[in-house]
């Protein structure tokens, strides 16, 4: 029992730490393909009095992708379903253009306004529509996520490292005995450490699994899907264990260095 | 480690505290594969001596050299190179009790870096000598003092050590127990020529070999025989 509550107090810090480092990278990544998904789907909408082409508008927004030009038939077909009285036929002929118009990435809200302001600056174009919807609300939050998580993140971090370096501090304890009697025939210290190694090994392999296991847990389950409304931008399995591999090595990485840490200290016979 | 004094000791001064000295102005020699007996009033200051031989505490004040190496400023990796060629006993034998009699007797082999092969017949060979045979895979705490330091004894010997510092190795053990480590102590410095030095209350009677005996009063190392 006592050695399960030992590793126990190894496993939870490290745990910590790597469950807060995998969801800053779970974050990234779904910004990532966010981006992508939301730059696919999104699109401004431009008045103009003349014809616009691709080239032309790219000379002065080089982050267009593409245009399209909004057929005005159907826009009319539109209006007189509405009911509005109007001359039709005469209206047809001093109509402006309409065009969508595709970027190459998500803008934020600053390059938008940017982008509009180019635009608008562009002879006989006399609208610009840019508009947002709830899909840029999400990506907002996620973007917020993501700059607290860095903030939590770092509070984890410290807490945490605090926490195993205590932890490995009280196997170097329950341990010295062992390392002291060691040290008097002569053991190296890598000898002498073999068992805190041994053990911080054990414990940030449960920890990297246990964080695995979490985050398959997070994907499967649907709330995430509702809550991003589509399937396709989310990271997958094989993403998470990929970047398990990286987290066992950030987790060993810090316990190793705690160890190398701790037992630097000279061999004292323990009291 | 071939130098024929292999323990100097020159003015030598040993304390916990400074101001307080437990061995001082002390100067001898111990001759390589000599029998040498530390006695003296408890708290005369024997176990300090022999810790100061293996390291435990460094000099104040003066010279200590072990096999040629100076022990007065030495590097920890030094010391555990000095320490492959010493076998210790302690009065509370020192076994690592999460590990098997076995695995306690084959510490200082694994140290040296001997195959299994090697290490486990070595072990066999010296529990049979500490009459421990069979009792391989019980745990130190399993055991009795005797057997305890019987098996410390094999540990102490396993290496074929140099020198073997032992701290009163037979202080609380039955009649039985002491004779088997006597026994070896002697086998090993008649045949194998090890330097032993035994810090003990009451040198045995029945001792075959030749030996000297030291006596620590205030702090003093005085030679006797
Ligand atoms: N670790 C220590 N710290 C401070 N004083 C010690 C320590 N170990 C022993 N002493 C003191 O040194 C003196 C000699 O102790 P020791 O060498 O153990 O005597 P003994 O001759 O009985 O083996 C004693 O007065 C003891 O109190
Ligand atoms: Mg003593």
């Amino acid at each position: 029992m006592r050695s399960l509550k030992n590793h126990l107090s190894l496993i939870i810090p490290l745990f910590a730490i790597l469950f807060a480092a995998e969801f800053y990278f779970v974050i990234e990544k779904i910004l990532k393909n966010y981006e992508v998904y939301l730059s696919r789907d999104y699109s401004i909408v431009v008045v103009s009095q003349k014809s616009l082409t691709l080239e032309e508008l790219k000379a002065y927004e080089p982050s267009i992708l593409k245009i399209e030009e909004l057929d005005s038939e159907r826009i009319i077909e539109r209006l007189k379903k509405s009911g509005i009285e109007l001359n039709y036929s005469e209206l047809k002929n001093f109509m402006p253009k309409f065009y969508k118009i595709y970027l190459e990435s998500f803008p934020d809200e600053e390059s938008l306004r940017k982008i509009k302001g180019t635009l608008l600056e562009i002879e006989g174009i006399s609208r610009v529509e840019t508009f947002t919807k709830t899909h840029e609300k999400i990506f907002h939050f996620l973007s917020f996520l993501k700059n607290i998580s860095k903030f939590f993140l770092l509070i984890i971090f410290v807490t945490s490292v605090m926490l195993v370096f205590k932890q490995i501090e009280i196997w170097n304890l329950e341990h010295s005995e062992r390392m002291y009697i060691m040290a008097l025939f002569g053991a190296p210290l890598w000898m002498r450490t073999a068992i805190l190694v041994k053990l911080s090994v054990i414990d940030t392999f449960i920890s990297t699994l246990l964080v695995y296991f979490a985050y398959l847990y997070l994907l499967n389950s649907n709330y995430l899907k509702n809550l991003l409304g589509t399937e396709e931008i989310i990271v997958t399995s094989e993403d998470i264990f990929s970047d398990s591999f990286w987290l066992f090595i950030l987790g060993l990485t810090i316990s190793l260095f705690n160890v190398f840490i701790v037992s630097m200290r000279e061999p004292k016979q323990p009291v | 480690m071939n130098s024929k004094n292999v323990i100097v000791v020159k003015d030598l001064l040993l304390s916990y505290k400074k101001g307080v000295p437990i061995i001082r102005d002390t100067s001898f020699t111990v001759k390589s594969g000599s029998f040498v007996f530390i006695t003296g009033p408890s708290g005369s200051g024997k176990s300090t001596l022999l810790k100061s031989f293996y390291g435990e505490l460094k000099p104040q004040a003066g010279f200590l050299q072990i096999g040629g190496v100076s022990l007065n400023d030495i590097k920890p990796a030094k010391l555990a190179f000095l320490r492959k060629y010493l076998g210790i006993i302690f009065q509370d034998y020192k076994l690592i009790k999460e590990w098997t009699v076995k695995k306690n007797v084959m510490l200082p082999l694994l140290i040296a870096g001997y195959s299994k092969e090697v290490c486990e017949a070595q072990t066999k060979k010296l529990l049979k000598h500490v009459r421990l045979t069979g009792k391989e895979d019980y745990y130190p705490l399993e055991l009795s003092g005797g057997e305890q330091q019987r098996v410390a004894m094999a540990r102490a010997l396993a290496h074929n050590p140099v020198i073997i510092l032992a701290d009163e190795p037979t202080g609380n053990l039955d009649e039985y127990s002491s004779r088997v480590i006597w026994s070896l102590l002697e086998s090993a410095n008649e045949q194998l020529g090890t330097t032993i030095v035994v810090v003990t209350h009451s040198i045995p009677t029945n001792l075959k070999v030749p030996f000297k005996h030291h006596y620590i009063e205030d702090g003093r190392v005085y030679e006797i025989a």
